[in-house]
Parts: structure tokens; C-alpha cells; sequence
């Protein structure tokens, strides 16, 4: 971090009546607050104590419990990597594990590009289309759990869906009560709240293409496809990046739609790393046990950041 | 040189910032704690933390304070807390933290993991001379750990099966007797399953298995935990099943939610649903208070037993004043203040001495018959520490159960396997 040097400024400027105009960087040093540099840091303090009290305390605590046998109301003793050792074993754990990458796997491309197609198809000249970009966004403003509640009813065996199904002559749909069902109902509620969102991104990343640059593709013969994966991907592909970057961080830490609609269940089937983080903590009292899946998934989800962070040269434009 | 000098100065500044930062923010953290000296109060008032899912709960907290203060006028009891879906999982939270309460509640069976954070009563209730044994000797024993009482129970129910009178007359049946059979209780199930209308609505978790394996004398848990390789358990959870895939007289089991036997008994979905007596008043409220009726629980001889089921108040071990804590839960289930709240609520008194007014005030003839039967000659059953997980283990295995994806038995065995990690 650097803090501009306010005391130096006026040394740098030995002859004022014969100064050339100011570089942008000494303009930033003569700002008229003028005072010593803890004045700098006076002004970010707040931020930084806030930083320190919800991020980097409670990642520090949470990394240390992990070493511990913690729990919520009795003493903590260190136990080593005796936690670390145990989740290798833990079978729940490791199908928590299988179960959220397939939600990722899964989750991650239909979202990204639902939310492409849906923001190219409001590009277009359609009646209304400011309308329907909040109304798609709504859902993405609601929260999950009241969401998820209601779905739940819609998903049971004699919900609406399986009695509209059942007028068309489909179904019914174990959406509840079969575990590859189950997951699929979670993937589908968490698409259908979340794609508005990245909607809204990928729409403003749309927006700023240079209408000549759609132009003068078409007059050198450029059709749809091409103008798609020529111009408005590469384009587009820093707003791409920014959602998908998010949208994995958000799979990865997928909870409350797991937790409302099916408990984790049937089985174990929609069991995901923070459903399952979340049962270890609160219902079986383990907090170090908890506090190891939370390190295990907060390394999981850096890798795969740092892996995008390191790929996005090869794909991501920013010309 | 000097740029690089002026680096390491400048990294320099930026570390003993984050230390700063940290002890600053270590600081507050300590300085956020409560003093300890009157934790759990707010003046003169005790802070109670329970389950409020609704009016009907705020309703039945007010009742109790309200008998409390008819016991005792000096009772100031302010209460907050979540539904009871989340009551447990928050509870720890709640009670490690600086903000914690004076007194807390416990259902049956709930109390165990709970007691490193409890203050236990047995000296408290020999310090102000009061007398145990008017207490339902089956509730003392559940809300005990290791010999230790750590609450004293404000209610004691047996569970029974509440059913809705309207739709037993619709479907021309004739209401259950205390001796009915489990073979009865099938015949009025597939009976009452008609217009859309289920006979039953089964429950979740281990709570309908205990119950059914009580009825017929057989603990469901012992000193080591849940009994999940007695034949008897599997006998329970597998006449659940059948009730729903073999007699079509329920709505199986599905993923997710909570207490949907209650939901589609108390909208009138289902006929029957086996409840504690604790759900009495949310279903008259909702299905009209001479619309539901109670029974035993239905056994394979004929001769039910019960299964005990109540709550009660806790003292926190971070309460600020513990003797006034004390004063106030004792006065909270005194003879007097439980025999005022049954003028407004219809959960039975966990004291012997006020079933009289109970039975005047919400009950009538063939209440009282149920609840003495289910109450004299109750199955004992210890509670296994590790019910919160049995019962979230079996929530989530059992559908599989109802989907027929596997047994009962390859469902207990998951759940066992659950149970061992």
C-alpha cells in the first residue's frame, strides 16, 4: 500500500514560479488537506479494523481450531493434524466433496451460459427489455431461504410441478424422495436464482462493445457465429471472467439451497462441503473438526481461483 | 539503494500497521465481552433464550411468565430465540457468547450435549429446600445427565396420537379406544385415507420410532445409545414404511423440511399424526379445540405404554445471578403458576400436584383417561448423547426407505455407519 508523501511535497517544487503543470502523480501530493502521513493512514483505519475483526481473525481462528478439538461449549485442546488425518477417512466428508464438484461442474457452466444467452437475447430490440432484465434479476435480490422453502413445496410428490406435469400426462418426479433427482432440483432452484445476476454483468460487458466494431465485422461478411466468437467473447471476456471467477467461489460454498430443500438428503446425495461443515459444527458440536473442512474448502476454492487467475491469459482480453 | 530502502521502510510501516490493526481489533473483541457481573440480565430482568416459532409460542412464553408471576410476583423473565428448527444449532452459539442468556429450555432428551455451558440445580434445589418429587419422576430423568438435574421440567406429555375428529365422522369411523391394536390403528388409517385426506402423517427422525417401540415395552436407547440392531427398531421404522408403501394410508417420507406430519395434521391433510401433547394447542388452534382428539399409541397387544415427552428450564453457567434464576424457573413450575398456565394452554404440567387443575381447565374425561394410562405406565428410556446427529442421520437416510432405494435395515445400517464417524 502507498500513502502519498504530503511532507516532501513541497521540496519536489523548488521553484514555483517556473514549474512546468503538475504530472498527475504531483497533483495527487499537493492535495490542499495537507498534515502528516498518519493522516493517510487515519482514513483507512476503520476499513483495515474491519478487514482485521471479520476476515483475517476470524481465517486465523478458524486455521488454529482446525488443529483442535474444539467445541462450541467445552474446552479446546490441541490435537494436532489428527483432524486433517481423520477427514482423509471421513467418508460423508469426501462424498460432501463429490457432491459439491458435481454441483460445480454442473452449476457453473449452465449458469455462465444461461446468463450469456440471456443477456445477448436482451441486446436485442425486444419490447420491454429493461423490464425483464429486473424481472430476471429479482430472484437474485430474494432470499435463498425463502426461496428454497417455497420450491420445496413446489418439488414435493404432489407439488405444483408434479401436477403440472401430470396434466400433460409426465411424472410424477421423484424431485425429493431420489437422490440424483434431489440434486438436480438444488442445481436448478441455485441456476434460477443466480443467473440474473450474472445477467446483469454480462449484459454491461455486451453494452460496452463499440457498435463500428459490430460494423465493420458485418461489412467484411462476418456472420452471427463468427461475430460471436470473434468479437462479442473476446470482447466480453473480462466481464466472463469476473462471473465465473465469482460463480465458482459461490458453488463451491453452495448451502442454503441444500439446507432447506433437502436437508442434505435423500441419503446423502445433495450433502454439499458446507451442509456438511455446518452439521459437523452445529449438530454434532465438533467445532476443530469443522474448523479443518473450512480450511480443506477455503484451499480448495484458492486453487481453483489461482488456476483462473492463471489461465485467464490465454482467454481473457482486455484490450 | 535508496528506492530500496525506502521499500522495506515502507513494508516495514505496512506490518507493524496489521499489528496494530490486529491488537486493536483483539482489543475490541475483549473489551465486547460482557463484564460477567449481571450477565444474563437486562436490570432486574432474567433474558431467556427458546424456541418462539409464532404468536402461539410467544403466547405459551408469556403464560408461563404469567404463572410465574402469579407464584412469585418479583418473576421479570424477558424472552427471544428462533423457531424450533434452529433452536439447537443456534443454542451453543448463543450461550458461548457475550450476550448470553440467564435461562434457557430444553425439550426431552435435548439436554446432554448442552451441559458444559448449564449450571447444575440439584444444590440450587437443596439451597432453597425444594421439593423434587412433586415432579414428574420420567422428566427429572430425562432432563438429567450423570446423576445431575440440569432442568426442571414445566411440562410432561406423553406422546400420543392426536386425531381430527371431523374427518373420523366424515369417513363413518369410530373413534380409537385405549386399547386399540396396532392392526386397529391400520384399519382406521386406510379408513380415514380418502379425498385427497391421508390417515396418518408420519414424523421424521427417531421420536416415532421410540414412541411405537415404547408402546410395546422396549426401550429404544440404553446406556450405550440408540438400539439400531434391535429387531424392535427395525420393527417401528419398517411398520412407518409400510404405512405409507404398503397401505397407502400416509404421504411418504420425503427430503428436507420439518415436522410435516404436523403441517398436514394441523391443516387438515391427514387424519392422525402421533404427537407429544406439547402440539395440542397449535392443533385446536388450527383445527377448532373440540375438533381434535387424543389417544394411546396403538401397540401389537393391546396394552400401550407410554413414552415421555416435556420440557424445561435451564440455568446458564455464565448467568450473572443464579439464584434469581433459580427463583424465578422455580416459581415458573410451581404448583400454583403450572396450575395457572393450564387455564390458558393445554400442555400438561410436569408436576404431579397440578394435573387436577389440568384436567378441569383443558381436559375432559377421556384426556385424562389417555394421559393417566400413558403416563402410569410409561416405558423408561435413557436419551443417547448423540441424538441431534441420530435424528439428522435418520431424517436423511429414511427417504430412501420410502423411495425404496434400499431397506430399513440397509437404512439403519447407514445411519450406524453415520453414527461411528
Amino acid at each position: 500500500m502507498t500513502f502519498v508523501d504530503l511532507d516532501r511535497a513541497e521540496e519536489e517544487v523548488p521553484d514555483r514560479s517556473v514549474a512546468p503543470p503538475d504530472r498527475p502523480r504531483d497533483r495527487l501530493r499537493r492535495r490542499p488537506l495537507g498534515g502528516p502521513r498518519w493522516v493517510g493512514w487515519a482514513f483507512v483505519l476503520p476499513g483495515l479494523i474491519g478487514l482485521a475483526v471479520f476476515i483475517v481473525l476470524p481465517q486465523v481462528a478458524s486455521l488454529i481450531l482446525g488443529f483442535s478439538d474444539s467445541t462450541l461449549l467445552g474446552g479446546t485442546q490441541f490435537t494436532g493434524t489428527q483432524n486433517y488425518v481423520r477427514l482423509l477417512h471421513d467418508t460423508q466428508f469426501l462424498n460432501s466433496v463429490m457432491v459439491t464438484a458435481i454441483f460445480v461442474l454442473v452449476y457453473v457452466p449452465a449458469n455462465i451460459a444461461i446468463s450469456m444467452a440471456m443477456a445477448m437475447w436482451l441486446k436485442t430490440r425486444i419490447a420491454g427489455r429493461n423490464w425483464l432484465r429486473v424481472i430476471f434479476l429479482i430472484p437474485a435480490l430474494s432470499p435463498m431461504v425463502a426461496n428454497a422453502a417455497v420450491f420445496r413445496l413446489l418439488f414435493q410428490k404432489d407439488g405444483a410441478v408434479n401436477q403440472a406435469l401430470a396434466a400433460i400426462g409426465l411424472g410424477p418426479i421423484p424431485w425429493l424422495s431420489d437422490g440424483n433427482w434431489a440434486l438436480v432440483t438444488v442445481i436448478g432452484v441455485s441456476l434460477w436464482q443466480s443467473f440474473g445476476y450474472n445477467m446483469i454483468v454480462l449484459g454491461a460487458g455486451i453494452d460496452s462493445i463499440s457498435p463500428d466494431v459490430i460494423a465493420a465485422s458485418r461489412i467484411d461478411g462476418a456472420g452471427r457465429f463468427r461475430r460471436l466468437v470473434s468479437i462479442t467473447l473476446p470482447l466480453v471476456s473480462p466481464a466472463l471472467f469476473f462471473t465465473t471467477v465469482l460463480t465458482v467461489i459461490g458453488a463451491w460454498q453452495t448451502f442454503a439451497q441444500a439446507y432447506v430443500i433437502t436437508g442434505g438428503g435423500p441419503g446423502n446425495s445433495t450433502m454439499t462441503i458446507m451442509l456438511y461443515l455446518y452439521q459437523t459444527a452445529f449438530t454434532n458440536n465438533e467445532l476443530g473438526y469443522a474448523s479443518a473442512i473450512a480450511t480443506v474448502l477455503f484451499v480448495i476454492i484458492a486453487i481453483f481461483t489461482l488456476f483462473q487467475m492463471w489461465g485467464q491469459r490465454r482467454w481473457v482480453h482486455y484490450d | 539503494m535508496q528506492s530500496r530502502l525506502k521499500n522495506t521502510r515502507s513494508r516495514g510501516r505496512v506490518g507493524v500497521s496489521f499489528v496494530v490493526v490486529g491488537v486493536l481489533a483483539l482489543g475490541l473483541a475483549a473489551c465486547s465481552g460482557d463484564g460477567g457481573g449481571t450477565s444474563g440480565l437486562e436490570g432486574n430482568t432474567l433474558k431467556m433464550y427458546t424456541w418462539i416459532g409464532g404468536e402461539a409460542d410467544e403466547q405459551q412464553w408469556s403464560d408461563y411468565i404469567a404463572g410465574g408471576k402469579h407464584a412469585d410476583p418479583k418473576v421479570a423473565v424477558s424472552v427471544s430465540g428462533p423457531p424450533i428448527g434452529d433452536y439447537y444449532t443456534k443454542l451453543p452459539t448463543v450461550m458461548r457468547s457475550s450476550s448470553a442468556p440467564c435461562l434457557v429450555t430444553f425439550q426431552n432428551g435435548r439436554v446432554n450435549p448442552y451441559v458444559e455451558g448449564l449450571e447444575p440445580l440439584d444444590d440450587l434445589a437443596k439451597e432453597n429446600k425444594l421439593d423434587l418429587s412433586a415432579y414428574s419422576p420420567a422428566m427429572l430423568e430425562q432432563l438429567s445427565v450423570d446423576g445431575k438435574l440440569y432442568s426442571l421440567p414445566f411440562n410432561a406429555g406423553p406422546t400420543v396420537i392426536l386425531y381430527n375428529k371431523k374427518l373420523f365422522k366424515d369417513a363413518g369411523v369410530a373413534e380409537p379406544t385405549n386399547d386399540w391394536t396396532i392392526d386397529d390403528f391400520i384399519a382406521t388409517a386406510k379408513a380415514t385415507t380418502k379425498n385427497g385426506v391421508y390417515g396418518f402423517a408420519i414424523g421424521q427422525g427417531s421420536n416415532p420410532i421410540s414412541t411405537l417401540m415404547a408402546a410395546d415395552g422396549h426401550p429404544w436407547a440404553d446406556e450405550n445409545g440408540p438400539k439400531l440392531d434391535d429387531p424392535n427398531f427395525h420393527d417401528a421404522l419398517q411398520l412407518l414404511v409400510d404405512l405409507s408403501n404398503k397401505y397407502k394410508v400416509a404421504k411418504p417420507l420425503e427430503a428436507g423440511g420439518s415436522f410435516p406430519d404436523i403441517d398436514a395434521f394441523n391443516t387438515g391433510q391427514a387424519a392422525m399424526e402421533m404427537q407429544g401433547l406439547w402440539d395440542l394447542q397449535h392443533a385446536q388452534e388450527s383445527l377448532g379445540k373440540d375438533n381434535v382428539g387424543i389417544a394411546v399409541i396403538p401397540s401389537k397387544s393391546g396394552a400401550s405404554k407410554g413414552f415421555i415427552g416435556g420440557s424445561g428450564f435451564a440455568i446458564t453457567k455464565t448467568c450473572g445471578d443464579k439464584q434469581k434464576a433459580f427463583e424465578a424457573i422455580e416459581a415458573m413450575t410451581s404448583k400454583s403458576g403450572l396450575e395457572y398456565v393450564t387455564t390458558s394452554q393445554a400442555s400438561v404440567p410436569a408436576r404431579l400436584d397440578a394435573l387436577d387443575a389440568w384436567s378441569t381447565n383443558v381436559g375432559s374425561p377421556e384426556f385424562t383417561a389417555v394421559i393417566e394410562q400413558m403416563t402410569a405406565n410409561a416405558t423408561p428410556s435413557p436419551v443417547p448423547s448423540n441424538q441431534a446427529q441420530l435424528d439428522t442421520l435418520l431424517t436423511q437416510y429414511e427417504v430412501d426407505a420410502f423411495s425404496g432405494e434400499s431397506t430399513v435395515a440397509e437404512v439403519l445400517q447407514q445411519v450406524k455407519a453415520g453414527l461411528a464417524q
